[in-house]
């Protein structure tokens, strides 16, 4: 393992092959919203597949989650008052897919709707928590959302007849249109800041590029109307593919805008002085399974921090065979999961679990030491880590485990644990996006409610 | 079409009928004891056969209206007899037979269906406590009355939506067009094509389409002031003299660019929006070369660069037409290079002859012997044989060091030797498995023992003496991905036998019970893979189609999980390979496993030729489709079921060369 050395913050990106113009990063910083001099509110997910081991997860009671938290969430003990862990959220039934139990437990997870039965191999779902999200906020930000993963989105297994893709991605911008994660930490960053193009030249935004692409769109919009209906829907995808590229050229060209007046003197920025500097990301060049998803993490991270995109998905690892050699076995995770409470197969399931929470608690512990506004960034974030089954040794999903940090700017009533809300995950996530402020004019999938308990009184 | 289709029509009643008895007879060989009863099916298909009056319209009406009648009188009292109880309204295993009984030939029944016989078949439904059991002869009705499922379906080539290349095509593309390296597309996320290609495009591609764009403007057009590249001279021709009006010469760029970029002519309309591009670059003070730059990256961002678009506007009357000439350059080219058409099949598109049976089959024909014909294996043949993941799959380093980058991509490489052998010299489809030669270095030749007689890195062609190797069952590769990173995994290949080779669909664990490999680990120390895995049999849950499995990963126990010979297993227990198929036809090698498994030709080729037209046509087959490779199979029995001629036989079908446009 050939470990790098820290990168200072001038130099951070240079070890990644890419460079960013640092005036630009200084400058960054919310550049709308509701109320300007409120931080806005950022939603992240991440996520784990197969479940947990339940004795190890969930809180004896809501007194002992603050005094011995169980063993899974050791690692969130400094941020416990900043968590919420609640029991009670159930999973969509999955019964007409009962032989897809691993193909559903992802592409239900942030959409709480099953897909269509009907044409099943093809994808055809429901747009995703996070891109109702984006819809909503994305046009303030560089990127309208940010989604991440660790491995390439290929598996290829067909289960009752589901299209492959609804293994591997939880993401969906329209119901038949999946969202692609980025797995390379390098792209992310040329993705989030630019890069020094060839010989120096920094590329920057290119206005012609804006026209240009605005007059591409207006020929596809010709050639729409020549096409079959079917062939018209693709299109449709392309169209929003390519506006969104627009906005983020516009988004950059007020960033170098803004970049420029403050060279000058002129204060654009509506960060707080007091704000922590951008964090430093290393990038690994190893293979350790660890340093791979904490620079993913660290990407989150900055995306959030300098308000280059207010949501971020994060399949921290698909339900397709990883597995962890630095916990000291090679069993790939799904092989343990059905461990029938065989004691060796429930401690691999149970160090599993733990090593994906302390990759999210180091990402979550990060934002919280870092100053905005009034508090830390953690205050004006909702974080949410999760799994797809409760227990992957027999499939359930009464109970689906979720931890949710931060307190979404004020609106969630955190550091607690409610042993029984009695809700789903389409309540859940309805709920979440409510406190994010993103106005949900209809539930979520299956949801029938807004889970009450979360809110702060405010 | 119409010529294929009168050749099936003349082809003699008898030869049809004894291929059509062939394939029902083959079926069957799965399924104990049912061996008897064929030739009741064989009279009853003798009076009736389905296969015959493919093309009649009328004649698909008539079977149609039987295989309604067969669902309502005789489907409908089995299933309500045997199967409802548990699959109804609350259907266990999410089959639920009273919806697909309601409209039998919905889309969305005919996975109940195709699951319900799978299951059916094979003893594993209903179960063995359940009050009453159909009899073998019940089963095989039952078979055979839901094979006429298909009949419901109308004629229906499926929509052939506008395809987004896939990152595989798009950077061989960038390749051909403009000689730049296929690693310029790098950054784009990994995909795999085939049945069930994700065609879709989101932000994140459409950021990484206009950067990949500047990047390919980049390395090809010389910076200003600096003599222009070759490619560049080729695609923006020479400096117009100073008195050309620049707006035509423009033009005259956009409409060459976007004939080869879009592989298709474009419209007028689509060179004013490229001029009116290049027009803007003019009214921003970029040079002539630059403005030609940014209409040149506005045609590598269009949607008719990224998708396979139709040429022109669909006639709104027909719910069904065939492919224009340009979209159907482009499906086999893609389909076989994953490439751009090429010169030759792009004239031949200009001049509206591709749609001519013959010049399409003899286009094929072309590209499949080309060497660039190694992408359908890269795209096709490895995803069938399940070996395109075996660089990346896990091995353990302690058990077999061996496994190194340089041995995993030579085990890859005979793998795709074989494979355009077959291809390249047409040979039968049931060579993959029975064949007595294969490609070797020498870092592969010595997993097979032959160290001393092949030297080298370089791959080349080896004639097997051993009778147990030679084709897809005894080669490393294969052998190599069905196995676990330190050991084989006899089910694995049990599976892998059946799916892959066989097309058999085997029904997946029941869910809740964990994974019988699992199963193996604890508390059975002491014994034999075999007596561990043999327990599964004795498990009810499990029995049915483990007895079916089992013995076919066993018959190949004696390769390692590297695809070594041995005699000796882990523990150093001679290996037992004896075993006997479901039919009762016993082995006790794998060179006499792989005997009995070529002899079922048809079940062979019916697969491959499945999985080939479901990665042509970039979706899984149903309904009519299954007509249509009946008709194809027909066709290509006689001759013994030869590779290329199969594969020239997927694209030249209805399937490949029509679309459905409406409803």
């Amino acid at each position: 393992m050939n470990l790098h050395s820290p990168i200072n913050r001038r130099t951070m990106l240079k070890g990644a092959g890419v460079s960013l113009a640092l005036p630009l990063l200084e400058s960054v910083g919310w550049t709308a919203g509701v109320n300007p001099a409120k931080p806005p509110v950022r939603l992240g997910f991440m996520y784990m597949p197969h479940g947990v081991i339940m004795d190890e997860f969930w809180p004896e009671s809501p007194e002992t989650y603050h005094t011995s938290p169980p063993p899974a969430i050791e690692s969130l003990r400094p941020i416990l008052d900043q968590c919420l862990i609640m029991k009670g959220i159930s999973g969509v039934p999955i019964a007409p897919f009962g032989g897809a139990p691993h193909a559903l437990e992802l592409s239900t997870w942030l959409t709480a709707t099953l897909p269509d039965a009907d044409t099943r191999s093809r994808i055809n779902i429901a747009i995703s928590a996070d891109q109702i999200m984006a819809n909503y906020v994305g046009a303030h930000t560089l990127l309208p959302s940010l989604e991440l993963a660790t491995m390439p989105q290929t598996w290829k297994e067909n289960q009752a007849g589901l299209h492959e893709a609804y293994y591997s991605h939880c993401s969906y911008r329209s119901p038949t249109q999946p969202v692609p994660a980025e797995i390379d930490p390098r792209n992310v960053l040329n993705r989030l800041f630019g890069k020094q193009g060839q010989a120096g030249r920094v590329t920057t935004a290119n206005p012609l590029d804006r026209q240009m692409l605005d007059r591409v769109l207006g020929g596809a919009r010709d050639l729409r109307r020549t096409l079959a209906r079917t062939d018209q829907q693709k299109l449709d995808e392309y169209l929003d593919s390519v506006r969104s590229v627009e906005r983020r050229i516009a988004a950059i060209e007020t960033r170098q805008k803004e970049a420029a007046l403050e060279k000058a003197g002129v204060r654009t920025s509506k960060r707080d002085t007091n704000d922590s500097p951008p964090i430093e990301v290393r990038i690994p060049e190893g293979d350790k399974r660890s340093e791979y998803m904490q620079v993913m993490c660290d990407l989150n991270v900055l995306a959030f921090q300098t308000d280059t995109t207010r949501v971020c998905t994060y399949i921290g690892s698909t339900p397709n065979g990883v597995s962890y050699p630095e916990l000291g076995f090679t069993d790939k995770h799904h092989s343990q999961t059905h461990h029938e409470n065989r004691e060796e197969m429930v401690r691999k399931v149970a160090a599993i679990t733990k090593f994906n929470i302390d990759q999210f608690a180091y990402m979550v512990n990060k934002m919280a030491n870092l100053r905005e506004g009034d508090g830390t960034l953690l205050d004006n974030c909702i974080m949410m880590w999760g799994s797809g089954l409760e227990d992957g040794n027999k499939h359930t999903r009464e109970n689906l485990p979720f931890i949710i940090a931060g307190t979404g700017g004020g609106t969630i009533n955190s550091g607690r644990f409610l042993p029984d809300v009695q809700g789903n995950q389409g309540d859940l996530l309805t709920t979440l996006l409510a406190c994010a402020g993103v106005p949900v004019d209809r539930p979520l999938g299956i949801a029938t409610k807004q889970i009450t308990q979360i809110f702060a009184d405010v | 079409m119409m010529e294929a289709n009168a050749r099936i029509m003349t082809m003699p009643r008898q030869i049809q009928f004894i291929r059509r008895t062939a394939a029902v007879l083959l079926a069957c060989n799965l399924i104990p004891g049912l061996l008897s009863g064929a030739a009741t099916v064989a009279i009853a298909e003798e009076r009736d056969d389905p296969a015959l009056q493919s093309n009649d319209a009328q004649a698909e009406a008539e079977l149609r209206a039987d295989a309604e009648r067969t669902f309502k009188k005789k489907v409908e009292p089995f299933v309500k007899k045997y199967c409802i109880s548990c699959h109804g309204p609350r259907p266990e295993a999410g089959i639920n037979l009273q919806s697909a009984l309601q409209s039998p030939g919905a889309t969305s029944s005919f996975l109940h269906w195709k699951k319900a016989v799978a299951n059916v078949k094979l003893h594993d439904m209903p179960p063995d406590d359940a009050d009453t059991i159909p009899t073998d002869d019940e089963r095989r009705q039952f078979i055979e009355w839901i094979s006429k499922l298909k009949y419901l379906a109308p004629r229906d080539p499926g929509p052939f939506v506008i395809r987004r290349l896939s990152k595989v095509e798009y950077r061989n593309t960038l390749h051909d067009l403009y000689g730049v390296a296929p690693s310029i597309a790098d950054s784009l996320p990994e995909e795999v094509v085939g049945e069930g290609y994700l065609n879709s495009i989101s932000p994140l591609q459409s950021e990484l389409f206009l950067d990949i764009a500047n990047k390919v403007i980049d390395q090809v057009v010389a910076p200003e002031g600096q003599p222009p590249t070759e490619v560049q001279k080729r695609l923006f021709g020479e400096s117009p003299p100073r008195d050309v009006d620049l707006r035509e010469a423009a033009r005259n760029v956009a409409r060459s660019l976007a004939r080869d970029a879009y592989r298709r002519p474009p419209t007028e309309a689509e060179l004013d929006v490229l001029v009116g591009i290049f027009d803007l670059g003019r009214e921003n003070k970029l040079s002539y070369t630059a403005s030609l730059s940014l209409m040149w990256k506005a045609i590598l961002v269009s949607p008719q660069f990224l998708f396979i678009t139709p040429a022109g506007e669909v006639d709104s009357k027909d719910s069904i037409v065939p492919l224009d000439d340009y979209q159907l350059a482009s499906r086999l080219s893609y389909l076989l290079w994953s490439a751009p058409p090429d010169a030759e099949l792009s004239g031949l598109a200009d001049k509206g002859e591709l749609r001519k049976p013959e010049v399409l089959r003899a286009q094929a024909e072309r590209l499949l012997i080309h060497p660039r014909a190694r992408a359908l294996f890269d795209g096709f043949g490895a995803q069938w044989l399940g070996v395109n993941g075996l660089e990346r799959q896990t091995f353990d380093p302690d058990v077999f060091p061996q496994m190194t980058p340089v041995l995993r991509k030579a085990m890859v490489e005979e793998a795709r030797l074989f494979f355009e052998s077959i291809v390249r010299e047409n040979q039968p489809v049931f060579r993959f498995v029975d064949s007595d030669y294969t490609f070797l270095n020498e870092p592969l030749a010595a997993i097979y023992g032959l160290e001393q007689s092949v030297q080298g890195p370089t791959m080349r062609r080896v004639k097997l003496e051993n009778p147990n190797r030679g084709g897809i069952l005894g080669m490393p590769a294969t052998l190599a991905t069905t196995s676990f990173p330190n050991r084989t995994s006899p089910v694995k290949r049990g599976v892998w036998v059946l799916e892959q080779i066989l097309g058999e669909r085997v029904p997946p664990p029941p869910p809740n019970v964990p994974e019988l490999e699992e199963q193996e680990q604890k508390n059975l120390e002491g014994l034999t893979l075999r007596q561990r895995t043999e327990l599964h049999q004795s498990e009810p849950t499990c029995a049915n189609c483990h007895r079916v499995l089992d013995p076919i990963g066993f018959g190949l126990e004696n390769f390692d999980a590297i695809g070594r010979w041995r005699e000796k297993d882990d523990v150093g227990v001679k290996i037992d390979a004896a075993g006997k198929l479901p039919n009762g036809e016993s082995f006790s090698t794998p060179a006499e496993l792989k005997r009995l498994l070529a002899e079922r030709k048809a079940d062979l080729a019916r697969n491959l030729t499945e999985r080939l037209m479901a990665y042509a046509l970039g979706r899984q087959l149903e309904g009519y489709d299954e007509i249509v490779i009946d008709q194809l199979i027909v066709k290509i029995a006689p001759d013994d079921y030869r590779m290329r001629t199969m594969i020239l036989e997927v694209i030249t079908s209805y399937l490949f060369t029509h679309r459905k446009v409406k409803g």
